[in-house]
C-alpha cells in the first residue's frame, strides 16, 4: 500500500529533483526515510547519523556557515540539505538548526538506489553548481531547437494581418507587381471577398516564366487551389508542422472561418528577427514624432511575443537595441532634415546597454556625442539642438530621459574628440573610484550614426591604456564588486549577505550587473574592443583574464538570468503593467530556485577571484 | 525502593505469570520476550508507536477498524517499519465513523482477519515499549481484543504523550482547556506539520513526531531514561 506513507510521500513528490521521478520511486525512496527531530541551535547531522545522508527539511530552519563563521546560506520548509551527501573536502560547512527542526533523513545507499535510476535526479547531486547551469542551459538550446515553447504559443502572436489579397481577375504581371510592391511573396486569391487559392512568388516562376505562360493569363491559372489554413487559436507548432511535412511556406490562418492573416516559416523561425526587421522598416518609413510614437507601442508586444516563442535574451537584446538604434537614427535624419547639414562631422553614440545591445523595452537611454576637433565654437549650438531634438524624440517614444543625465544633451557628455580623449585619459591614467563609478556606462560605448572612426579612434587608444593596467582594473574592480549577489532564498524570501529577508530579486543588480561589471574588466583587462557582455566573455575566454570553463559558467548565468528576466518582463507586460527587474521568489519555480543558487554561486566565486587578485 | 521500580517489577511479574497460562500463539511470543530495563534510555530502545482506530471508545462492545504502527529506534522513526492494517470487522460502517477514520465499507472487505493483524502487532511489541496518544483507548482495546482470542489479558509497557504533555503542563501550574490535549492541537504547540489524512498510520507517525518533540523538552533529550516516561499501570 504504497499510499500508507502519504504525508511524507506528496511531501517528497514536489521537490526538485525528485519531481522528475515516478511515483513507484517515490514510494520506495520513502521507505527508506527516517524522520528525525533535532532541537534548535544543534549542529548537523545529529549524533548518530551516519556521515553520507541526505535530509529534507519538513519543518525549522538549517543556516550554513563558512570559514570564519561568515553566513553562506539559510534553508527552509521543502528545502534539501545535501552538505553531508557528498561532503566536499575542500569546502567546511558548519550547519545549525536555527529552530526545532524536522527531519526526513534518508543514507546516501538508499537514496542512490533511486536516484541512478533518473539521470536528472542523478546529475543533481552529482554537480558543481556551474555543471548543473551548463545542464539547465544545454537544455534550453535543446528546448529552441525541438521549439517547443511555440506550443505554448498561439498563431495569432505570430501571424501577420492582414492577409495581401488579389482577386483571380487580375493577371499574373498585376499579381507580380503587387507582390513587389507590397513585398510579400506570397498573395490569397479572393473570388467576391471569399478566398478561392494562394499563389507565391514560386509559382510565377515555376507556372509562368518557366513554362512560357502568358503573364496577362488570369492568376487562378498558377495558384494552387487545396489551401490548407490554420484557425487563430491553432498553436503555432501546429502550424510547423503542417508546413513542414507538406513543404510549403506560407499558411493562410483564418478566424471564424474568415481569413485573418498569413502564416509563414519566416514568421515563425525567425520570428524576432522578422519582427525587429520590420518594425525598423515601419520607423524607417516614419514622417513624424507622432508615427514614431506609435511605432514604439510595438516594442512591449514584440518582447512578449519573443518571450513566448522562446527567444533567448541575447537575440531579444538584440532586436530591441537595434529597434531603437533605428529610432534613433530616424529621429537624427529628421533633426538634420530640419537644422540642415552637420557643420563639421559627428557621431551619435549609444551607451550602457543598448551599447552592449543587451536593452529591453521600456528602458531609458543613454547616449553621447563625439564632434570633430574641426569644430568652431559657433557652430556648437547645432549639435546641442539635435541632441534636444533626438532626446526629446526619444523620451516621446517611450525611452526615458536617463536619470543619471547620461546624454547627449548634457553638455559634458557633447564633446570633441579632443576632449573624450582626455576624459579617457583621466579615467584610466588617473583613476578614482568615484569618477569610475560614473563613467562606467561610457566603457561600453557604440557608434549609432555618424562617422564612426570618431569613437573607434578613442577606443583603441583607450584600451592600449587599459590593457595591463592594473591600478585602474583594480580601481574598476573594487566598484564591481559593491553588487553582490544575495545568498539564496529561504521561505520564499531572498536572503541577502547581513541575514536579511528580501520580497523580491532585484534580477538587474544583484545578477546581470555583476556579470556585465566582470566582463568590462576582463575585455578591458585583456584589450578587447567588444561591448556586448557574451561577445567580451567569448573574447576573453582561456586568456589570464577568465578561464574558458570559468566564461562558460558566466555565459551560462547570464543567460539564466536574461531568461528569467525575459519571462518576468513578459508576465509584467501581459498583464499590462510596466517591467522590472524585481522578481518575486514565489513566482519562479523551486527548480528555478535552484538554479538560481547555482548563479549566485557561480558570480560569487569571480568576484572572490577579483577580491583576491586586487 | 523506589516506586518506580515496583511498578517495573509487577509489569515484568504480571508477563511471568500471564506467560504460564497462555496457550500456544503470537500472544505467547509476545509475552516470551522480557520488557526493556526502566533505565534504559530512548536512544538505546526501540519503541513502537502504535495507533487504533476502532469504532467507539468502548472496548467490550466497539470494534477494532485498523492498526497503524512505526518503530522509533534510537530516536529515529523509520518509515521501513511502518504498518498499515484494515480490519474486516462484521457489520455495517456507522456514517461518523467513516469520516473520522475515512475508512469505508468496500475498503474494510478489503481488509484482514482480526486475529492476523493483532498477531502481527504482538509479534511487533515484544520487548518494546508501545508509545501512543491518549494509552486508555489502545491499552483497553489491545487487552481485551487478546483475552477474546487467548483468554488472557497482557501487560502492556506504555508512554503516552498526551500524559508527558500533561505533566509538563501540570508543572507549570496553569489552566488549561483540555482539548489542548489532541494530538493536532499539541503537534501545533510545537509546530509541527499538520497532518491531513487521518488514518491509523498517519497518527502512529504523528504521535511518534510529537513524542520526539516533547522529549526534546527534556533536559537530557533521547538520553532520557524511559522509567521517567512510563506511564503507571
Amino acid at each position: 500500500m504504497s499510499n500508507d506513507l502519504s504525508e511524507v510521500h506528496d511531501f517528497i513528490r514536489v521537490i526538485p529533483p525528485f519531481d522528475t521521478l515516478s511515483e513507484e520511486q517515490i514510494s520506495r525512496l520513502t521507505r527508506n526515510i527516517y524522520i528525525q527531530y533535532v532541537a534548535s541551535n544543534s549542529s548537523l547531522p545529529p549524533e548518530g547519523d551516519q556521515k553520507a545522508v541526505l535530509y529534507f527539511i519538513r519543518k525549522g530552519a538549517l543556516a550554513y556557515f563558512g570559514n570564519d563563521n561568515e553566513l553562506l546560506s539559510k534553508y527552509g520548509e521543502g528545502d534539501l540539505c545535501s552538505v553531508f551527501l557528498l561532503p566536499d573536502e575542500n569546502v567546511k560547512i558548519s550547519v545549525v538548526t536555527e529552530e526545532d527542526t524536522l527531519l526526513y533523513c534518508i543514507d546516501r545507499e538508499a537514496l542512490l538506489e533511486v536516484i541512478t535510476e533518473s539521470e536528472e535526479a542523478e546529475a543533481f547531486f552529482a554537480q558543481t553548481a556551474a555543471q548543473r547551469l551548463k545542464k539547465r542551459m544545454e537544455k534550453f538550446s535543446d528546448d529552441a531547437v525541438v521549439s517547443s515553447t511555440l506550443m505554448n504559443t498561439q498563431v495569432e502572436h505570430v501571424y501577420h494581418t492582414p492577409a495581401a489579397t488579389i482577386d483571380m481577375k487580375l493577371n499574373i504581371q498585376q499579381t507580380a507587381q503587387q507582390m513587389t510592391e507590397q513585398g510579400y511573396s506570397c498573395l490569397v486569391v479572393t473570388r467576391q471577398g471569399e478566398m478561392v487559392g494562394i499563389v507565391t512568388d514560386k509559382d510565377i516562376r515555376t507556372r509562368c516564366v518557366g513554362e512560357g505562360l502568358d503573364p496577362l493569363m488570369p492568376v487562378s491559372d498558377i495558384m494552387s487551389r487545396d489551401v490548407l489554413t490554420l484557425d487563430t487559436n491553432d498553436s503555432a507548432y501546429d502550424a510547423l508542422i503542417v508546413m513542414t511535412s507538406r513543404n510549403i511556406h506560407h499558411l493562410p490562418v483564418t478566424s471564424n472561418g474568415r481569413l485573418a492573416g498569413m502564416v509563414t516559416v519566416t514568421d515563425l523561425m525567425n520570428h524576432e528577427g522578422n519582427n525587429a526587421v520590420n518594425i525598423s522598416s515601419l520607423v524607417a518609413k516614419a514622417n513624424k514624432i507622432s508615427e514614431l510614437t506609435e511605432i514604439s507601442k510595438m516594442l512591449p508586444k514584440l518582447q512578449i511575443r519573443m518571450s513566448k516563442l522562446g527567444t533567448t535574451s541575447d537575440h531579444v537584446g538584440k532586436s530591441i537595441s537595434a529597434i531603437t538604434m533605428a529610432f534613433t537614427v530616424r529621429l537624427i535624419t529628421m533633426a538634420e532634415n530640419l537644422l540642415g547639414p552637420a557643420p563639421v562631422p559627428y557621431a551619435w553614440l549609444a551607451a550602457g546597454s543598448q551599447a552592449r545591445l543587451e536593452q529591453f523595452a521600456h528602458s531609458d537611454q543613454d547616449n553621447a556625442m563625439i564632434i570633430s576637433d574641426k569644430l568652431q565654437p559657433q557652430d556648437a549650438y547645432w549639435y546641442q539642438d539635435l541632441a534636444t531634438f533626438v532626446c526629446d524624440g526619444l523620451a516621446a517614444c517611450g525611452f526615458i530621459y536617463c536619470p543619471g543625465d547620461i546624454m547627449a544633451t548634457n553638455s559634458k557628455w557633447r564633446q570633441t574628440q579632443s576632449v573624450w580623449h582626455k576624459y579617457f585619459h583621466k579615467w584610466v591614467v588617473n583613476p578614482s573610484p568615484q569618477a569610475l563609478l560614473n563613467s562606467s556606462v561610457f566603457f561600453d560605448l557604440t557608434t549609432v550614426h555618424g562617422d564612426a572612426s570618431l569613437l573607434n579612434e578613442v577606443r583603441d587608444k583607450m584600451l592600449e591604456k587599459t590593457k595591463n593596467n592594473s591600478l585602474f582594473i583594480a580601481h574598476l574592480s573594487r566598484n564591481a564588486l559593491a553588487h553582490r549577489p544575495p545568498l539564496g532564498f529561504f521561505r520564499g524570501f531572498v536572503l541577502v549577505e547581513n541575514g536579511d529577508n528580501e520580497k523580491v530579486l532585484d534580477l538587474k543588480h544583484n545578477g546581470i550587473a555583476p556579470i556585465v561589471d566582470l566582463a568590462r574588466i576582463y575585455a578591458l583587462q585583456e584589450g578587447v574592443a567588444a561591448v556586448n557582455t557574451l561577445a567580451r566573455l567569448q573574447a576573453v575566454a582561456g586568456t589570464p583574464s577568465l578561464t574558458k570553463s570559468m566564461a562558460r559558467s558566466l555565459i551560462d548565468a547570464f543567460e539564466f538570468l536574461g531568461y528569467l528576466r525575459l519571462s518576468h518582463q513578459a508576465r509584467l507586460l501581459s498583464a499590462g503593467k510596466k517591467p522590472d527587474n524585481y522578481l518575486p521568489p514565489k513566482t519562479i519555480s523551486r527548480l528555478e530556485q535552484e538554479h538560481l543558487k547555482d548563479v549566485f554561486k557561480v558570480i560569487k566565486t569571480l568576484q572572490n577571484n577579483r577580491q583576491v587578485a586586487y | 525502593m523506589w516506586p518506580f521500580f515496583e511498578s517495573f517489577l509487577s509489569a515484568e511479574q504480571q508477563r511471568k505469570r500471564a506467560l504460564r497460562r497462555v496457550p500456544e500463539g503470537a500472544l505467547k511470543e509476545y509475552l516470551s520476550v522480557p520488557f526493556p530495563d526502566k533505565n534504559a534510555t530512548i536512544s538505546e530502545l526501540t519503541l513502537l508507536s502504535v495507533d487504533f482506530e476502532t469504532t467507539g471508545l468502548n472496548a467490550m462492545t466497539h470494534q477494532l477498524l485498523s492498526i497503524g504502527s512505526i518503530e522509533i529506534d534510537g530516536g529515529k522513526i523509520k518509515l521501513a517499519s511502518s504498518c498499515h492494517n484494515i480490519i474486516k470487522t462484521k457489520g455495517k460502517l456507522e456514517a461518523n465513523n467513516v469520516v473520522v477514520h475515512q475508512i469505508t465499507d468496500s475498503e474494510k472487505e478489503q481488509g484482514i482477519e482480526l486475529k492476523t493483524a493483532v498477531d502481527q502487532l504482538l509479534l511487533a511489541l515484544a520487548g518494546k515499549v508501545m508509545l501512543v496518544h491518549y494509552a486508555k483507548i489502545e491499552r483497553q482495546f489491545l487487552r481485551q481484543v487478546c483475552f477474546e482470542l487467548y483468554g488472557v489479558r497482557p501487560p502492556l509497557m506504555m508512554i503516552d504523550t498526551l500524559l508527558l504533555a500533561k505533566k509538563r503542563l501540570d508543572i507549570g501550574g496553569q489552566h488549561y482547556d483540555p482539548s489542548i490535549f489532541r494530538l493536532e492541537s499539541l503537534r501545533q504547540s510545537f509546530q509541527l506539520p499538520s497532518y491531513h489524512a487521518h488514518n491509523a498510520l498517519n497518527d502512529a507517525i504523528a504521535t511518534s513526531e510529537l513524542f520526539l518533540a516533547e522529549i526534546n523538552k527534556y533536559k537530557q533529550g533521547v538520553k532520557t531514561k524511559i522509567r521517567q516516561l512510563l506511564c503507571s499501570v
